[in-house]
């Protein structure tokens, strides 16, 4: 069948979907968005839906906005980086929002999880998901002068699946794209040879795959002595740990664009000096507000706060190599003894999307619904006698040292003492939880470690549940579930999708080989007259902002 | 005199090289290596320890700490393989800035301590006395970030007086740079004025006590007399020893306000570069701050011969 019927048949599918209703209209536009469709053609898929209608676009706000008015100078908090900013191997947020104001990337991830073009025009897969061919965005410049074509796109992802990169983009990559696997068509086409079948293989080259920005063909390494890119921003100076100033692109290829003359991005220390400089106006926007000692900013009349639900999480595993874990019902008694409407209440106020200890949230479309598991006294006192442990067991998680997670620790600790379980909490710093070989993340006992959103379940599962996973943190290695994820991976039709992930979510769910109590709903504190900013965490596009 | 200054001067030089060799065998300690921070959590082990090699890292720490030596004695201070920014100009910078809050916490701390001081020891069990003694010696127990936040919230933030950062924008002048340290030198105060003002109150109260205090006042010497020519300059002796000592926190330890304050001083960067394991950062800051404090106790041991005619004749 040719690629266009394939798209129709597709197409057809996700509507009949809808109309059936095993699928929501906003889940209908994540899912053409991440097979390729434009936002015009979903809309009119959504049209060809029956009864309803519904807005295309994402951002909608209650009250009326004030038109675009140019001009004005951002100023932006967020928290400082480690090391030098550098696209390939960047993994913090400032250096990640940083690049991004001079990068773009081939496709934008949306806080709906919706993927916008970006770089790439258009996109599609054919009928195997092997081959993907992209076609790029015409007129775009890098800020050097020189224009983007094929080559550009070949040489950075080329780059980044390298394996002496040292790139993070490699784990999202590995097994999927090699290198040499992408091919230039001609100047303004790009094709993606995969190593093997991948449904949602545009949301790992879009800005999901955050090192993924499109840089030019003869980058030469260091960033910060040449910040080349096609961004709506130029760097004018970083100076490390106190500020880094941009300047309005004036050849920035969407014309009218920025709005901004500059942007300032400053780096408040903790979340109380953040907090703190929002409050007496020394900054207009923090990329992320922690909830924890951000307080005062909810009841600021002069403030608002954005709240995204997204699929980022806090990853309580427990190790199956390490006692008294090797035993399933042990995991099992763990989960039923947390009372999850109450540690969102007492961690978020409330904040938060229910988590039923699997990777596939209910946040993401069409994900399977499985019994939502509850606090259980008795179940789990019964699965510890089951397991051998009628008199209870005691049991040490260590927690990454950093937001509200060790407060989650002392909440699991009081949570399973009534069960019989004892819970000792070892603290270690952020730096010793991460470094090691093997580092504690992944082979203490039981750890809670936080994991940043990703637009689809997949891009979880390969990197932290498969046999060969390299942030395989819980040592899971299941053969079934292995050939599963392939398949999920492999298969485009969504009725066989939603089948095989319902299998995968009842595998991870009954195994336990982490809690998932909650999935975070990210928060970003803003000026009342700032609008249009897309992105919030370690996702911050400012082309259409504008202070009115 | 002089030859107490030089032998002091030569003793420096092998502290300094303790203190070097101590700080580099104490970051073989702390978690994690170079390669992981420049990489981050999510690089495989294979692709840290490959930076590692090529960063020289993992060759014995004698070799390291000898080639480090050489280049430092002879100014190189190179480049930090984490920040890419080259170490003498940020722990220049830092120290810079570290000077300037110190500076100006010591102008007004130390006048304002050591009258205190004197007027609670002259008025020792009076009203007074109790009054300052209570109030200096409440403010010294609370903690810089408990302060400095109150501070924050009533003059930055509600009343809108002072600036919510500690840092000028760049460029500024001297003058703009001192009004935006107002806020965070209070904490310092605070703190500083316990102590200084307790010593002040100590040494007046001892000199007091003495015979010839009272026969200065029998011999008819006008109050201000005894007191300015006899009293001050004696309490002053274990005043300008806490002073010397408590200038090594004053520009290397002041990692709470820097933070709170986003004040890019010498004590953030030093438990900065201690996370980061960002070794030649952590030696020339140590080193630094080293320098300082024991030039600052020397200075305080000659004012104190200076003022103190017994302690020349001994030396």
């Amino acid at each position: 069948m040719t690629d266009d019927q394939y798209r129709r048949d597709y197409a057809h599918h996700l509507i009949e979907q809808v109309n059936k209703g095993q699928m929501t209209r906003r889940q209908l536009l994540v899912r053409a968005s991440i097979f390729g469709f434009s936002a015009t053609a979903a809309g009119s898929l959504l049209a060809a839906c029956g009864g309803g209608s519904t807005s295309s676009s994402p951002a909608a706000s209650g009250s009326a906005q004030p038109a675009p008015k140019a001009g004005g100078t951002l100023r932006i908090g967020c928290r400082e980086s480690i090391a030098a900013p550098d696209p390939i191997t960047m993994y913090d947020q400032a250096s990640i929002v940083l690049v991004q104001q001079v990068c773009e990337y081939l496709i934008w991830v949306e806080n709906d999880m919706t993927l916008r073009p970006v770089l790439a025009e258009s996109w599609s897969g054919d009928e195997t998901a092997k081959v993907w061919t992209f076609k790029l965005r015409q007129g775009v410049t890098f800020n050097d002068g020189s224009p983007l074509g094929a080559d550009d796109v070949v040489a950075t992802f080329d780059r980044l699946v390298d394996p002496d990169s040292g790139s993070a983009a490699l784990s999202a990559l590995g097994g999927i794209l090699s290198p040499g696997g992408t091919k230039k068509v001609d100047d303004a086409t790009v094709v993606f040879n995969l190593d093997k079948p991948f449904a949602e293989f545009p949301a790992t080259v879009s800005a999901a795959n955050y090192n993924a920005v499109i840089l030019p063909r003869n980058y030469g390494g260091n960033f910060l002595k040449s910040p080349v890119g096609t961004g709506p921003f130029l760097l004018n100076k970083y100076t490390k740990k106190q500020n880094a100033t941009f300047t309005k692109n004036p050849n920035y290829w969407q014309k009218g664009l920025p709005y901004l003359d500059g942007l300032i991005f400053k780096f408040p220390a903790d979340a109380a000096a953040a907090s703190l400089a929002m409050q007496a106006g020394d900054i207009d926007m923090q990329a992320e507000t922690p909830f924890q000692g951000s307080q005062a900013l909810f009841a600021d009349p002069n403030l608002q706060v954005l709240e995204v639900p997204s699929t980022g999480l806090r990853q309580v595993f427990m190790n199956v190599d390490k006692e008294p874990f090797s035993d399933k019902r042990v995991r099992q008694a763990v989960a039923y003894c947390i009372d999850r409407p109450a540690i969102i209440q007492a961690l978020f106020d409330g904040r938060s999307t229910l988590g039923n200890d699997t990777l596939f949230s209910s946040l993401y479309p069409n994900s399977p619904k499985l019994p939502q598991r509850a606090q259980d006294y008795e179940k789990a006192k019964q699965l510890l006698t089951d397991a051998g442990h009628p008199d209870g067991v005691t049991i040490t998680v260590t927690p990454e040292n950093d937001l509200e997670m060790p407060q989650y620790a002392q909440l699991i600790k009081a949570q399973c003492e009534p069960a019989g379980i004892k819970v000792n909490i070892e603290m270690m710093s952020y730096e010793a939880y991460f470094s090691g070989d093997p580092a504690p993340w992944l082979s203490v006992p039981m750890g809670i470690t936080a994991w940043s959103a990703r637009p689809t379940p997949i891009q979880f599962v390969n990197v932290m549940m498969l046999s060969d996973s390299v942030w395989n943190a819980p040592h899971f290695a299941n053969p079934e579930y292995d050939k599963l994820a392939a398949q999920y991976a492999a298969t485009v039709d969504e009725a066989s999708r939603m089948d095989i992930a319902t299998q995968m979510a009842t595998m991870e769910q009954d195994e336990t080989l982490q809690v998932l109590s909650f999935f975070v709903t990210q928060l970003s504190a803003r000026v009342k007259n700032l609008y249009d900013v897309a992105g919030i965490n370690i996702f911050l596009d400012l082309s259409k902002a504008y202070l009115a | 005199m002089t030859r107490l200054i030089l032998r002091r001067l030569l003793l420096m030089v092998p502290t300094l090289i303790l203190v070097s060799l101590l700080i580099f065998t104490l970051s073989e300690i702390l978690p994690g290596d170079v390669g992981r921070t420049i990489l981050g959590p999510y690089a495989t082990p294979e692709q840290v320890a490959a930076l590692n090699a090529e960063l020289g890292v993992d060759e014995p720490i004698i070799q390291r700490y000898v080639a480090w030596l050489g280049n430092f004695v002879t100014g190189d201070w190179d480049t930090s393989p984490i920040t890419d920014l080259e170490v003498r100009p940020q722990v220049m910078g830092a120290l810079g800035n570290s000077l300037l809050l110190a500076g100006m916490a010591l102008v007004v701390i130390i006048p304002l301590s050591i009258f205190l001081g004197v007027v609670a020891g002259l008025r020792k069990d009076g009203l007074l006395d109790r009054g300052i003694t209570i109030s200096t010696l409440s403010l010294t127990v609370i903690p810089e970030f408990v302060s400095g936040v109150i501070l924050l919230v009533i003059f930055a933030v509600t009343l809108q007086w002072l600036p919510v950062t500690a840092l000028a924008p760049e460029g500024s002048n001297l003058a703009t740079r001192l009004y935006y340290l107002i806020l965070p030198a209070i904490p310092l105060m605070f703190i500083e004025l316990g102590y200084i003002a307790r010593m002040a109150r100590v040494g007046t109260v001892e000199v007091l006590a003495r015979p010839y205090i009272r026969t200065a006042v029998l011999k008819g010497l006008p109050r201000r007399r005894v007191i300015f020519g006899h009293v001050l300059r004696n309490a002053m002796v274990p005043t300008v020893t806490v002073i010397g000592g408590q200038i090594g926190w004053l520009i290397g330890g002041l990692v709470v306000v820097e933070t709170l304050f986003g004040y890019p001083g010498l004590g953030k960067l030093l438990v900065d570069a201690a996370k980061t394991h960002d070794v030649l950062v952590l030696e020339a800051g140590v080193l630094v701050v080293a320098v300082l404090y024991m030039l600052s106790n020397l200075s305080a041991d000659v004012i104190v011969a200076l003022l103190d005619p017994r302690v020349r004749q001994r030396a």
